[in-house]
């Protein structure tokens, strides 16, 4: 029943979406639509089949820089919500800042990394992580608020220290908040990537996917260069799934977001 | 009064709270509770008596006046049961009634024991790796209340616990509390806005009134130590009831007139 019911939940969007690539197939084939400048998904799908590897390869690239700076975000976006928490004056003082790098265009900020950094990969991973961090920061400091009142007052009754409220009430009472900021900031930490790779300008073999997808479409390759955009767009879907699985996996028994009433 | 020998649990001598706002919550509160009694504070909404169990409780500090308690280890002595049950989300009935022996750092072995005999004690043995949504109010509120005995407190401090609950469960754990109290002879203090509640479960009534909070009545309940549910059916419970309502308003039109 539950299979079933998932299953008819997919039909909808996988039909809606076959419809569009076959009207877009048939257009360009009417229409006799030249490749360099739209070509037909046949041709995309083609374009996949002769270079997958390739591309697979520099799909790798650009995963591991999203995901070492989504770890890095995930890590310090934390550290930094919990020092906030600790007094409202370091908030007051440093949150605007942290504001700041949110609101601050990764573009504008990348010439400068790229000037006073000389290793590509770290270059990419600091803007990357620029990208991601503020969601956890904002989100995860608003959990650490959020902690009920009276389980607070009961620490205090049982005389808890510091480290005991932190670690038994604060953190898994910030731990929906931060999963919440984490799935935002996958899909940050991709843009983060894509758009520092493309500035930045990498290439050899350790160039990633968005840097192929620039030189595909600088040589009028379409059909490469929306290949590329096919598989980032699906890592990008990918890694939500993924923060989304582990967000219900660790919730799953508490938390109303991860309600399992509905299944059982 | 009932127990005068016994010796005090607590003791505040002129205890006065007010509120940065400028709300005076309490004004000279004299209350003596002594060691193993249960003690009812009845009174409307805003007399301030849930800001007295928690200045009972040391959780705020009094304005004037002092507070003094029994004994000088006070962090495992005194449990506390909220209106609504506070349970961790994330933690199983086990795992919560654990955390004050968690908090006091105690050895694994002396917590497993001791948890699962505080929630054997409020009917739960089958539930303890329950999550507290899996759990109905009243079974919530009992998780609550093994939590708050499960250090055999000195003190058992209860702000309106059965407020939230529906009749049926919330005679059925004013029964089992009755049952507890007179087993293991806590001493309680309990908050609640139901006269019958109050006299069905305590020796005494302490009755206060708002603007400012302070102490009008001050009564003993005349009823036999050892009492059940049967209790509530008979004609004593209903005089006992009307008696209190009856001072209950003596001391309010007492107060309006002065």
């Amino acid at each position: 029943m539950n299979g079933l019911k998932k299953l008819s939940r997919a039909i909808l969007p996988l039909m809606f979406g076959i419809a569009v690539l076959g009207v877009w197939e048939v257009l360009v084939r009417v229409y006799d639509v030249p490749p360099y400048v739209l070509p037909g998904p046949s041709a995309i799908v083609l374009a996949l089949w002769q270079s997958g590897g390739e591309l697979l390869q520099a799909l790798l690239v650009t995963l591991e820089v999203t995901i070492a700076a989504l770890v890095l975000a995930a890590i310090t976006g934390a550290g930094i919500a919990f020092l906030l928490a600790q007094s409202k004056l370091a908030e007051k003082t440093l949150f605007p800042y942290a504001v700041f790098l949110q609101v601050t265009p990764i573009v504008t900020i990348a010439p400068f990394i790229i000037i006073w950094v000389d290793n590509t990969y770290i270059v990419l991973l600091i803007l990357a992580w620029i990208a991601a961090v503020f969601p956890i920061i904002s989100n995860t400091l608003l959990g650490l608020k959020s902690a009920d009142a009276n389980l607070r007052e009961l620490f205090r009754l049982y005389g808890a220290s510091r480290g005991q409220t932190l670690l038994r009430l604060l953190a898994p009472s910030a731990l929906p908040y931060f999963l919440g900021g984490l799935r935002i900031s996958g899909g940050l930490a991709l843009i983060g990537t894509v758009v520092a790779e493309m500035v930045a300008g990498t290439s050899g073999t350790r160039s990633g996917l968005a840097s192929r997808l620039l030189e595909a479409s600088y040589r009028l390759e379409l059909a490469r260069a929306l290949a590329c955009f096919a598989l980032l767009s699906a890592a990008g879907f990918a890694l939500y799934i993924s923060l989304d699985a582990l967000s219900r996996r660790l919730l799953r028994h508490w938390h109303e977001s991860a309600s399992t009433l509905e299944t059982e | 009064m009932s127990g005068e020998d016994a010796p005090p649990a607590v003791a505040l001598r002129a205890v006065s709270k007010t509120f940065p706002n400028g709300t005076t919550a309490l004004s000279s509160i004299d209350l003596t509770i002594s060691a193993g009694s249960f003690t009812s504070l009845v009174g409307p909404s805003g007399c301030g008596k849930s800001t007295l169990l928690r200045v009972i409780a040391g959780l705020i500090p009094p304005t004037a006046g002092t507070v003094a308690w029994s004994k000088a280890a006070r962090s495992l002595s005194m449990g506390f049961v909220f209106q609504d049950a506070t349970l961790m989300p994330w933690a199983t009935a086990a795992e919560n009634v654990a955390l004050p022996l968690r908090l006091a750092n105690l050895p694994e072995s002396d917590i497993t024991a001791r948890v699962s005999e505080a929630l054997e004690r409020v009917g739960l043995a089958d539930f303890t790796q329950a999550y507290p949504r899996e759990l109905s109010g009243g079974m919530k509120m009992r998780v609550s209340i093994a939590r708050a005995t499960v250090t055999g407190p000195e003190l058992l401090l209860m702000d309106e616990p059965f407020a939230a609950l529906d009749e049926f469960t919330r005679f059925k754990l004013n029964e089992d509390l009755l049952a507890l109290w007179q087993r293991n002879r806590w001493t309680v203090a309990f908050v609640t806005h139901s006269i019958r509640e109050a006299v069905f479960l305590s020796e005494r009534v302490v009755v206060m009134s708002p603007h400012p909070g302070r102490i009008v009545a001050d009564l003993a309940v005349a009823l036999p130590g050892q009492r059940d549910a049967a209790l509530r059916l008979g004609h004593a419970f209903a005089d006992e009831c009307a008696r209190v309502t009856q001072s209950l308003g003596d001391a309010f039109s007492q107060r309006a007139a002065s």
